[in-house]
């Protein structure tokens, strides 16, 4: 039976692959006679896409205490194409996670078939699109459906979207669909529409230095709910409301965003029909900057704000006898609350990373959630040229403050309730106050520095102990000839949990601007664990020439979570080759 | 594994023949929320664009744009250039462009392209990422920087 199942799942994929090949060079051969004939300057359109293609050789390391998995060759490939001809544009992604997709990728990542397609009609004032697309509503509160294949995020809407823009001040969108998951959708309906509405040219703003804009968002969720008697309409419906205000170098802009009554899923992943409760986040960003400084504060406050295309996670049983949910793979996920922290490039202080906390979460009695408030500060500025900190070539400084809290108030365990406060602050999960300096000394060094203080409470995300952490980071970069150089990059960070103390550094030699070779190694030489006490060495190097680049790393991956704009993937510990090529056409 | 393969080498061929080599006709927001068109917004004659595409978190993006910062009156006079420095910061970081941009002196036309839809149009897969165009034609990509690689960058705009 099994080998049945095998056998007929080997069929439908090499049909698929001979029906993908068949399609490439059609396509390929159409390209080349229209190119030949373009060359009597006749439109035949335009075919342009690209490929990116991730491959990873895992094996067994003892050091790491990892097994060799099952498969231990495994790849991520995209492949997408487009062609245009005049007004039409039509396209297509082929993804191929071959023969799976890389370790902790969501499972409905699997074989090779059709990611997206479209075909889109698009005028001065229209833009018409039928099959996949992204958006993004606002600042994505309610609604983002957007691609990030490092997290293996591909949140794209199945339906249809109309845009239209009957001048520069309007700007409507109006769209229905299913989001993407895996290579299938989910099951609830989203519907959409946006406004934005841009009032500098009516209010002769322009003239005065001043702009302002106004924008209108709805989303609709539809998805039919069991209960006998639900608490909660099949429909949820949520509504954003923004501004932006620009007054010479000052801006001001704010974002209100409100979510109807529905049910609460438990930590188990089940739908309530008793924990019932409305959801809203607001968003207030300011700043000024001027020639050599700029400065920002922004304010956020987020409660019940969990939309998901489908009210129920998925679930999947995992290899190792556990159960995972469709959002440990951040996959049915509407809308986007990212962490406001600053996104750093050290490895050291990517360790402990904040993940916002956007809906409820309800662990046990002394842990219990319903969102965050906080905010964050930064600082831009530059010394000048020729002053005394400036010196020669200038001097940059960057300082960055954030700090982020559960929302203060009651909270009861069982049955599950809270009454929350809109001012004010709860128990504290995160902060992270750092500073960094960047200088050119002249024309042959380049050397940077920062200093970082964080904090973190693990208990509200997997139980674990609180976090303070300190991390300084040193750069110097040395220019041999033009083109030639040498990077050198050192860290520590002292930390009171999480596996303590760290110490990492980092050589990149760039040949020219083709060749660049690194190794880097981070040592948890302060673990109380002594198995935990590993270095996490690797090295490789990198190709680039023209669109084309290519990239070959061995090493160990440490185990964690792997973060892009504020979204983070969990992945395990792992060792190997892994090569990637990404080029466009 | 060998159908892979067979992909790749069907793919790959084929790609230097037909290479784009228009922008896209795609609109993105300045950072004065004005709607900006890629193709007819920067189409001045014989006028070099110089497309760099960053994001505030990136540091070899930040390094790129600071080289070149160094250079920039002389190269805009020289070579009749424009840098428009293309952010695909999304909501976590773009707070941090307009002081960034500012703190940092830089003299670039900044354009904001938050839900990446032009990088996607592009195929882009990592940053920094930076085109050169002249006339509407795509004459140089750079996939990468390292420091000093403005200068192969310079040579190939003298060249234009």
């Amino acid at each position: 039976m099994v080998i049945v199942k095998v056998l007929r799942k080997r069929c439908i994929n090499l049909s698929r692959n001979y029906k993908l090949q068949l399609l490439f060079l059609i396509l390929i051969s159409a390209y080349q006679v229209a190119a030949q004939e373009q060359e009597q300057e006749k439109d035949y359109g335009r075919l342009y896409g690209g490929i990116e293609s991730n491959l990873n050789y895992y094996m067994k390391d003892s050091g790491l205490g990892v097994l060799q998995p099952e498969e231990p060759f495994r790849s991520n490939n995209y492949f997408n194409l487009n062609y245009t001809y005049k007004r039409l544009t039509a396209g297509f992604q082929i993804e191929s996670y071959e023969p799976n997709a890389l370790l902790n990728y969501n499972p409905k990542f699997n074989g090779t078939d059709f990611g997206t397609y479209y075909i889109k009609y698009q005028s001065e004032k229209f833009d018409v699109r039928l099959g996949h697309f992204y958006e993004q509503f606002g600042s994505g509160l309610i609604l983002r459906a957007w691609e990030d294949r490092a997290l293996g995020i591909n949140s794209a809407l199945r339906g249809g979207r109309i845009k239209y823009s009957p001048n520069s001040n309007f700007d409507f969108t109006l769209l229905y669909g299913r989001q993407r998951s895996g290579f299938e959708v989910t099951d609830g309906d989203i519907y959409g529409f946006d406004a934005d509405i841009f009032l500098g040219e009516y209010l002769n703003l322009y003239e005065k230095g001043q702009d302002l804009s106004l924008g209108f968002s709805y989303v609709g969720r539809y998805e039919k709910v069991d209960f006998e008697n639900a608490n909660f309409n099949e429909l949820t419906n949520s509504y954003s409301f923004r501004f932006d205000y620009i007054y010479d170098s000052f801006y001001l802009n704010g974002e209100a965003n409100y979510k109807e009554e529905d049910g609460i899923i438990n930590s188990q992943g089940n739908l309530s029909n008793d924990f019932v409760e409305p959801g809203h986040a607001f968003q207030l960003n300011m700043g000024y900057s001027s020639l050599n400084y700029g400065i920002d504060v922004t304010l956020r406050r987020v409660e019940n704000m969990q939309f998901l295309s489908e009210r129920e996670p998925q679930t999947f049983p995992n290899s190792l006898g556990d159960v995972n949910s469709s959002l440990d793979f951040l996959d049915g996920i509407l809308n986007f609350v990212p962490a406001l922290t600053k996104q750093h490039h050290s490895q050291l202080a990517n360790i402990n990373v904040y993940q916002a906390l956007s809906g409820v979460s309800f662990l046990d009695p002394e842990l219990m959630g319903a969102g965050e408030t906080g905010g964050q500060i930064d600082f831009f500025y530059s010394f000048e040229k020729g002053s005394t900190l400036g010196g020669e070539y200038g001097t940059n400084i960057s300082i960055n403050l954030s700090s982020w809290y559960n929302l203060p108030g009651t909270y009861t365990f069982n049955p599950p309730d809270y009454d929350v406060d809109f001012f004010g602050v709860g128990n504290k999960f995160f902060h992270d106050y750092n500073i960094g300096l960047t200088k050119k000394i002249n024309e042959d060094w380049h050397i940077g520095a920062s200093y970082i203080d964080q904090f973190m409470d693990y208990r509200f995300i997997d139980g674990r102990e609180i976090v303070n952490a300190d991390i300084i980071v040193a750069d110097a970069t040395y220019n041999f000839t033009e083109t030639k150089s040498i990077r050198v990059e050192l860290e520590k960070m002292w930390s009171t949990g999480n596996r303590k103390d760290w110490v990492g550094g980092t050589i990149e030699y760039n040949l020219n601007e083709k060749f660049s070779f690194y190794v880097w190694d981070i040592y948890n030489y302060g673990s109380d664990k002594p198995d935990e006490r590993v270095h996490y060495l690797n090295f490789g190097g990198s190709y680039r020439k023209g669109r084309h680049r290519i990239a070959l790393n061995y090493g160990r991956q440490r185990g964690g979570l792997v973060c892009v704009g504020g979204v983070c993937r969990f992945v395990p510990e792992s060792s190997g080759f892994s090569l990637s090529f990404n080029t466009s056409f | 594994m060998k159908t892979l393969l067979k992909f790749t080498i069907i793919l790959i061929i084929p790609i230097s023949a037909i290479s784009q080599d228009k922008l896209p006709d795609i609109d993105v927001k300045d950072l004065k929320n004005r709607t900006v068109n890629l193709k007819s917004d920067f189409s001045e004659k014989d006028k070099i664009y110089v497309f760099s595409f960053w994001a505030t978190w990136c540091m070899p993006c930040l390094k790129e744009l600071e080289a070149i910062n160094e250079h920039y009156d002389e190269w805009s006079e020289e070579l009749n250039m424009e840098l428009v420095a293309i952010s695909i910061d999304d909501s976590r970081t773009k707070k941090r462009i307009r002081p960034l941009v500012n703190g940092r002196n830089w003299p670039y036309t900044v354009l904001h392209d938050e839900n990446q839809t032009l990088k996607r149009a592009l195929s882009i897969v990592n940053i920094p990422y930076t085109l050169v165009v002249k006339n509407n034609n795509i004459e140089h990509i750079f996939n990468g920087y390292s420091q000093g690689s403005e200068e192969e960058m310079y040579k190939s705009l003298k060249k234009l």
